[in-house]
């Protein structure tokens, strides 16, 4: 019916028979909630005492979530330590470090501010790395990474596809191409050696579906170019964790990422020796490379965030809610008053 | 049988004016037949006719075979199986959004895309297969109308009997049976009929929109082929003109036994007409199926486009701006961007174009390419699918079923034919209104009186009641014992009632006042002579209403022979005496328009001689005698106060006259009549020779019966800001006289009447010189308009705030629209509250409504019943045509069809104003959910060094606009309300903000863009500021894609809610939808997330959802973003309301604690009083003020001769016609009985 503009004007119209006929006929429409629009609804009305009180509620429920989450914050102990900077010698640092025969080792001394308990995480934080560079992200291929009888899918990994001689690279593409390599090696005041925990870095949901068990690195980080860590050709991918979580793209160009947890507790005032290799280069594009220690609380590790931000809307919920009150109670608009609709406002105008 | 004889006056205008219409003289001269000149009515497209002609054999299928006319199935669809995937998809893409988005579905496809082309090919599909499925479901029930009408049975001559087959079976040449009131199937040559003389009457409401009927005669050649053993006999062969769109006009000859008869539009019977008052006739088919004439007719409405989605345009068009914008800031971006240093990059050696640091140019163009395909998603693709599924509904389920707009009595509910058009009923600013049928039901009634003096009658009228209502008073609710029912009589008085009268002090002069009533007139009485069975004929419903009464005081005029008048009357020696008298008519002095009175000289049996004489009080009092001062100003006050009731007055007056004057002025007249030249003029000297020293009598009131609830309509409506121009083709006077019945205007107005009936265009007029004509009416409009602009502007300055009203008549509005004055008299009308255009062709009609559409750029509507209003309604921004009672025509050609003018309160006020609310708020939601999803993804991409990397999932983005969030806003613009539709109505001035676009301007879209941009900066950074850490997740951190996809949820959970946020009432759907909805996404990701397909495609989903709920993080954010988003809009929404409230806030405020009301109960008290209950509430006389308005509006139609205007002969109007008519009328009763 809607649009057709042009229907016959012939239709034969029944003629209207007597009364039960027409009863019969009738166009009456159907009573019914939804035709008539009657459907039982709930009008809110937002009145000031309504805005009051979820102001206040928000408040309410905020600022105690808010506190807590900054507080669990605040137990957790942190050690950043920047350290790409200190660990080069001289002025050619591109030059330095693109020179596989130069030796890396860097050592570092880190106090602990507080006690730590286990487990205290190890990560390594880059900075000015677009790991969510539209050319970085795409450049894998999940299937070969799961599925051994899929090594010569490399669609998607330009350019690191395939070695020169046209042979599949595994795991190909940029990212697993550019794997950080840096190493750290812990000792705790007078030497001893500190472990470091490897396993369990990565997400279970990467290594057991994402990562194959019978898929083997070959023809790695053989190229002209190296991008960054070798791989053992000898231990299959799901197991290769630090590549696992290497793959596991950044949001931002500023990201943690995880290298181990060691597993004992670390008192207050003790030193932590570092002998670290800075193998990777972050030197061309000038990003920074930082180690943390860190330990986490219930809610996990070290971020205010979420509790500076919980807490301040809370306080600005608080805030709005007294200054609506005082509003209100000063000049007060009495509800449904006629005299404010416009028509009315008009006459008096006039 | 009512005879709608103000039709033909009607149709007379439509003649004369029609914008199609063109005169043209015919000359088909193979058969010797000619036409002296014929009017030619075209509704649609003039088309080229073929120089040649067709010959039909008759009833002979064999000879017609070789020519292969077209058969008689009609088809109206607009595809068929193989042309509708074609043709469907090419009207598809001709929308802009739609081809946009084919277009990014290519770009996508390219590697240049950072998306997978599914994100733009899912939505894209989906909304064009959600089109074709609509389109195909029209397409479908027009198929059905078709092959119901093209199976229609109907009777054809096989082998000597009637067979009875399917319309489509038939063929040019046939001959066929058709019954009673059955339709014509094709188009007929008539033959013969069951009724002696060879006529049949037919209804032509299909074609013109008038119920008359129309008397067609076949050739006495073939009056016997009626029975089926003689009909096969006939051999004829018809030679016609081709098929062609004109459906006055046939020319052809019937060659039958090697004798050539012409044919005329007189043999014609045209399919869409059915057959009245005549058993059957039988006809020879001569144009079939499409090319009938009125299939030839059948156009194509232009469709129109509302002026909300036009402003949707331009808001699409700015989205386009800033999407544009965006890439460009992103593709400068990337070029400043890429660089060889980001070694990890793989940017040395060979690099495609688009990451290549050596040519940063191409980069920027290829990135532009890239960020639009990203930011697609900011033009919202299923919003135009939405709005029209919204549309549909709205017109399918809520106006076609509303019972508030359901007439009753004429059985019809209100139709919407278009489903564009919702909301700009809800913007309307001017109504422009046809008056007889639209808001009068052509329908008279004897109402009041005043005799001798003395005021008669109780009844009040509607606007007398609204007066009283407003003033507070109390209506009783009484009906006398004597109260009469009768059509056209509607008069209640003991005092005069039953021969009540003899008790009146002056029994005389009521006596003349009944014998006035009963002699003078030109009516005739047709069927039995007793008084419940007779009917009057005559030329104007006024003068069937006078007689009526006078039949209802005992004077019962029941015969009428050409030299006398026989009245039964009753009461005049003694009570309970009846006798007949008949009256001697010596002369009928005519009504015509500027005499503006008609008078009759009769002789009574007992010899004496009186003029009674009836007409407007002006005329009358020039002519009255001397003295009786009291009576006169007693009447003169009567007249008066029912002229500002809206009534229709006529004084009546008499003299008596003696043999000699009589005698001596008959033989002038008798002279004057027989004159050659200038006979009118002379005749109306003559009459004045005797029409003067009269004795006033009394005066009449007429009521022009509203359609019921017309007057209070037009007052909501006009509280509601919408102005109310009346058209007609109506006089002057009627037009006032219908303004201030319906309330249009009264006495406080100003009034400004620019009329051609001055002494300076009348003087023109007699000399006869157009050129001189068109320049006096052109300067005198003009100076009209000067002077009235000049007072206009001071009655607006000034403080008392008059309202003002503009009365205008057609020959003058011809003038006022050149070019020259248009402007002024668009000014001066603007200004005005009410606008009344008197005398108006259907052309100027439309002309008006298109000077305030296009000129004031206001939105316009049109209502209007008959085929002389279809110009105007195709004009005006919205069409309505009234439907149930009358034809077609005006219906086919509207937008939406209700059965009574008061119906356009329920379809402005409420369906209007809901549909606009609701389609705003969906538009503007649209907007903001789309801009506030792509802006996301517009401050991620500044974080990926401009690489145009999407944030999201292919699938969640391709989704988002056509799952996620899509039933919501369906919901929203289904069932949003502010206030219900009794308070709608109740508070009618809160439809003026759709008159002014509130909801709908830059400010708002640009308070929604501001807090879009709000939202997407806190969904975006507050989800990735709290991500780093990987809260409670044993020391894991998360991806890109854990990040998006906390993100995507914060934007489904914050968008949906915040629709709740902008929802009036919420019912149980919203709930369902709104909740619904982020229950499809959490149940999409926990499908999607947690399966692994084995198609080559990037897995970076892959449970990310379980990984996520793992954490704190998801929950701790989930609970916060959305609430800080929405915060904002809240504290805007709380300072709105409470600093600034719209009205319908403080509306809703004032009856938030009304129960909550259903309207049924209201539908059973409220609405099915009928207009002859209220009217019966009597009421002593209401105080009122004296008025200069009298309400002389006697109508006496140009009353044409049907055989005249059938041959194309232009006959002033004569009382024999009527006569003439009546007799060939009550010939064909007696013959059917």
């Amino acid at each position: 019916m809607m649009n057709s503009t042009s229907a016959s004007p012939a239709a034969p119209i029944s003629v209207s028979g007597d009364g039960t006929d027409a009863r019969r006929n009738s166009k009456r429409p159907k009573y019914s909630r939804f035709t008539q629009q009657e459907l039982p609804a709930c009008k809110p009305i937002l009145t000031p005492q309504w805005v009051i009180s979820i102001f206040t509620l928000v408040g309410i429920i905020f600022v105690p979530i808010g506190v807590a989450a900054l507080l669990a914050s605040h137990d957790v102990v942190e050690i950043v330590d920047r350290y790409e900077t200190d660990c080069i010698p001289g002025n050619d640092r591109i030059g330095y470090i693109q020179n596989p025969t130069t030796n890396k080792t860097c050592i570092r001394f880190l106090k602990v501010p507080k006690d730590m308990d286990k487990p205290v995480y190890v990560y390594y934080q880059l900075d000015n790395f677009y790991q969510n560079h539209r050319r970085y992200v795409k450049s894998r291929n999940d299937q070969q990474l799961r599925d051994k009888s899929k090594a010569n899918e490399t669609s998607g990994c330009d350019p690191e596809k395939t070695t020169a001689n046209g042979v599949p690279i595994v795991p190909c593409g940029l990212i697993a191409w550019s794997l950080f390599n840096d190493t750290y090696n812990f000792t705790i005041n007078n030497g001893k050696a500190l472990t470091i925990n490897k396993k369990d870095i990565s997400w279970k949901s990467d290594r057991n579906h994402k990562f194959g068990s019978d898929v083997f690195p070959k023809n790695f980080q053989n190229g002209a170019l190296i991008g960054g860590g070798k791989l053992d050709p000898k231990i299959p991918l799901s197991e290769q964790e630090d590549l696992i979580v290497w793959m596991r793209t950044a949001a931002l160009p500023t990201f943690r990422k995880l290298y181990g947890r060691i597993e004992v507790d670390l008192k207050e005032n003790d030193t932590i020796t570092v002998v670290l290799e800075n193998n990777y280069n972050t030197y061309s594009f000038g990003g920074k490379k930082k180690l943390v220690l860190s330990t986490t609380s219930w809610l996990g590790g070290k971020n205010d965030f979420l509790g500076i931000a919980y807490l301040s809307i809370g306080g600005v919920c608080f805030f709005l809610a007294t200054l609506f009150t005082v509003v209100y109670l000063l000049k007060p608009r009495k509800l449904g008053d006629p005299s404010y609709l416009s028509w009315n406002n008009n006459r008096l105008m006039q | 049988m009512s005879m709608h004889w103000d039709r033909f006056r009607a149709s007379t205008v439509r003649l004369g004016g029609n914008g199609s219409a063109s005169l043209r003289g015919t000359s088909f001269g193979d058969g010797g037949l000619r036409h002296t000149s014929s009017q030619t009515v075209r509704l649609g497209r003039v088309q080229p006719q073929h120089p040649s002609h067709r010959t039909i054999f008759c009833n002979d299928r064999e000879a017609n075979q070789p020519v292969r006319f077209k058969g008689n199935s009609v088809s109206t669809t607009k595809y068929n199986i193989f042309t509708f995937l074609p043709k469907g998809l090419f009207e598809q893409f001709r929308r802009v959004a739609n081809l946009y988005f084919l277009m990014i579905s290519i770009l996508s496809t390219t590697p240049i895309s950072p998306v997978h082309p599914i994100t733009n090919v899912v939505p894209l599909s989906l909304v064009l297969l959600v089109s074709l499925v609509k389109e195909a479901f029209e397409d479908w029930k027009r198929l059905q109308n078709d092959m119901s009408i093209n199976n229609t049975p109907v009777d054809v001559l096989q082998d000597q009997k009637w067979e009875t087959v399917p319309w489509k079976k038939l063929q040019v040449g046939d001959i066929v049976k058709v019954k009673h009131d059955a339709f014509f199937p094709a188009d007929l040559l008539f033959l013969a009929s069951t009724n002696p003389d060879g006529v049949c009457y037919i209804e032509t409401s299909n074609l013109d929109g008038e119920t008359n009927l129309k008397i067609r005669k076949a050739l006495e050649r073939t009056w016997d082929y009626l029975l089926p053993e003689k009909a096969s006999e006939l051999k004829g062969e018809i030679q016609c003109e081709q098929p062609n769109n004109s459906l006055y006009t046939f020319t052809g000859n019937l060659i039958i036994d090697k004798q050539t008869i012409p044919l005329s539009p007189n043999q014609l019977l045209l399919r869409g007409c059915s057959l009245r008052n005549t058993e059957y006739i039988v006809g020879a088919i001569i144009f079939t199926g499409h090319e009938t004439k009125v299939m030839m007719n059948s156009m194509n409405v232009p469709s129109k486009r509302s002026t909300l989605e036009r402003k949707l345009d331009k808001l699409i068009l700015a989205l386009f701006g800033g999407l544009f914008f965006m890439c460009l800031v992103g593709a400068i971006g990337s070029g400043i961007f890429i660089n060889r240093k980001y070694f990890y990059l793989g940017l040395s050696g060979h690099v495609e174009d688009q990451f290549n640091p050596s040519n940063r140019f191409v980069v920027t163009i290829l990135t532009m390419f890239t960020l639009i395909t990203l930011y697609s998603t900011i033009i919202p693709i299923s919003l135009y699918v939405s709005i029209e599924m919204i549309k549909f509904i709205q017109c399918a389920q809520f106006i076609n079923k509303d019972l508030h707009m359901y007439h009753a009595e004429s059985n019809t509910p209100a139709l919407a034919r278009t489903s564009n058009l919702n909301e700009e009923l809800g913007q309307v600013e001017y109504i422009f209104s046809d008056k007889t049928g639209t808001l009068t039901r052509n329908l008279m009634e004897f109402f009041k009186c005043s005799i001798g003096g003395e005021m008669y009658g109780t009844g009040i009228t509607e606007i007398e009641r609204g007066i009283a209502q407003r003033n507070g008073m109390k209506i009783d609710e009484t009906t006398s014992a004597t109260a009469v029912q009768e059509k056209g009589f509607n008069f209640d008085d003991p005092r005069l009632m039953r021969g009540a009268w003899r008790n009146e002090h002056d029994p005389e002069i009521c006596k003349e006042f009944f014998r006035c009533l009963a002699v003078c007139h030109t009516v005739l009485p047709e069927g039995d002579a007793s008084s419940d069975k007779i009917t009057y004929q005559a030329a104007s419903p006024d003068e069937a209403a006078l007689v009526t009464a006078a039949k209802n005081f005992g004077f019962f005029f029941y015969r009428r022979t050409p030299t006398s008048i026989m009245v039964r009357e009753a009461n005049i020696e003694k009570m309970g005496s009846v006798q007949d008298v008949t009256y001697e008519i010596l002369n009928v002095l005519e009504f015509n328009s500027t005499r503006k009175r008609q008078s009759v000289v009769c002789r009574y049996p007992n010899g004496r001689l009186v003029l009674y004489c009836k007409g407007a009080d002006t005329v009358i009092y020039e002519r009255l005698v001397d003295g009786n001062n009291d009576i006169k100003k007693l009447t003169r006050e009567h007249l008066e106060q029912f002229g500002s009731s809206g009534l229709r007055t006529l004084c009546l007056a008499y003299r008596e006259l003696t043999t000699e004057i009589y005698e001596k002025w008959n033989e002038k007249f008798i002279q004057a009549k027989s004159s050659l030249r200038d006979r009118e003029k002379k005749l109306d000297e003559v009459a004045e020779l005797i029409e003067k020293d009269l004795i006033l009598i009394g005066c009449t009131a007429i009521e022009d019966k509203l359609q019921d609830g017309v007057p209070l309509c037009i007052e909501t409506l006009s509280r509601a800001g919408i102005k109310l121009w009346v058209l007609t083709g109506d006089k002057m006077e009627t037009a006032i006289n219908i303004a201030y019945a319906c309330n249009l205007i009264n006495n406080a107005m100003k009034q400004f009447i620019v009329s051609s009936e001055t002494d300076p265009i009348r003087e023109a007029e007699d000399r006869g010189d157009p050129v001189e004509i068109a320049r006096v009416i052109k300067d005198s409009v003009k100076q009209y308009l000067e002077r009235y602009l000049e007072e206009a502007q001071q009655f607006l300055r000034s403080p008392y705030g008059t309202k003002l009203a503009l009365v205008i008549d057609g020959k003058c509005l011809m003038y006022a629209l050149d070019p020259a004055l248009r402007v002024s008299l668009l000014k001066l009308s603007l200004n005005c509250s009410s606008v009344v255009c008197c005398r108006v062709s259907p052309l100027q009609k439309a002309q008006v409504t298109s000077l305030v559409k296009k000129g004031a750029r206001k939105i316009t509507l049109s209502i209007g019943d008959g085929a002389n209003d279809v110009s105007m309604i195709q004009a005006a921004h919205v069409g309505v045509g009234i439907s149930g009672l009358e034809g077609m025509q005006a219906v086919m050609a509207s937008d939406f069809a209700i059965a009574q003018f008061r119906f356009l309160t329920d379809l402005l006020l409420v369906h209007g104003r809901w549909s606009y609310l609701r389609l705003c708020k969906v538009i503007t939601y649209f907007f903001y959910k789309n801009l506030t999803f792509t802006l996301t993804q517009f401050w991620f991409t500044f974080q990926t060094g401009f690489s145009g990397q999407r944030y999201y999932d292919d699938w969640f983005q391709s989704l988002y606009n056509v799952i996620f969030t899509a039933l919501p806003v369906i919901i929203v613009g289904l069932f949003d309300k502010d206030v219900s539709a009794s308070i709608s109505k109740r508070y009618p001035e809160l439809y003026k903000a759709g008159i002014r676009n509130t909801f709908f301007t830059w400010k708002v879209v640009a308070i929604w863009a501001f807090f879009s941009i709000y939202q997407s900066l806190i969904i975006y950074y507050f989800t990735v500021a709290a991500s780093p850490n990987g809260h409670n997740s044993s020391g894991k951190v998360f991806g890109l894609w854990d990040v998006s996809t906390m993100s995507f949820t914060c934007i489904v959970v914050t968008v949906n809610l915040r629709l709740l946020m902008a929802c009036n009432s919420i019912t149980r759907w919203h709930h369902v939808s709104v909740w619904g909805s982020i229950l499809a996404w959490f149940l999409f990701i926990f499908i999607y997330s947690g399966i692994m397909t084995p198609r080559d495609r990037q897995e970076n989903e892959y449970f990310v959802i379980y990984v996520l709920m793992s954490t704190f993080y998801f929950y701790l954010s989930l609970w916060l973003i959305p609430v800080v988003a929405l915060l904002g809009d809240f504290l805007y929404q709380g300072v709105q309301r409470f600093m600034f409230p719209y009205d319908y806030e403080i509306v809703q405020e004032i009856h938030r604690d009304d129960p909550e009301e259903s309207r049924r109960q209201l539908l059973e008290v409220g609405h099915h009083l009928s207009p002859d209950e209220a009217r019966s509430y009597a009421i002593a006389r209401l105080p009122r003020e004296t008025s200069k308005h009298t309400g002389f509006a006697f109508d006496s139609p140009g009353f044409e001769s049907f055989f005249a205007s059938q041959a194309g002969v232009f006959a002033p109007h004569k009382p024999w016609d009527v006569i003439r008519r009546a007799s060939i009328k009550s010939k064909h009763r007696t013959a059917k009985s």
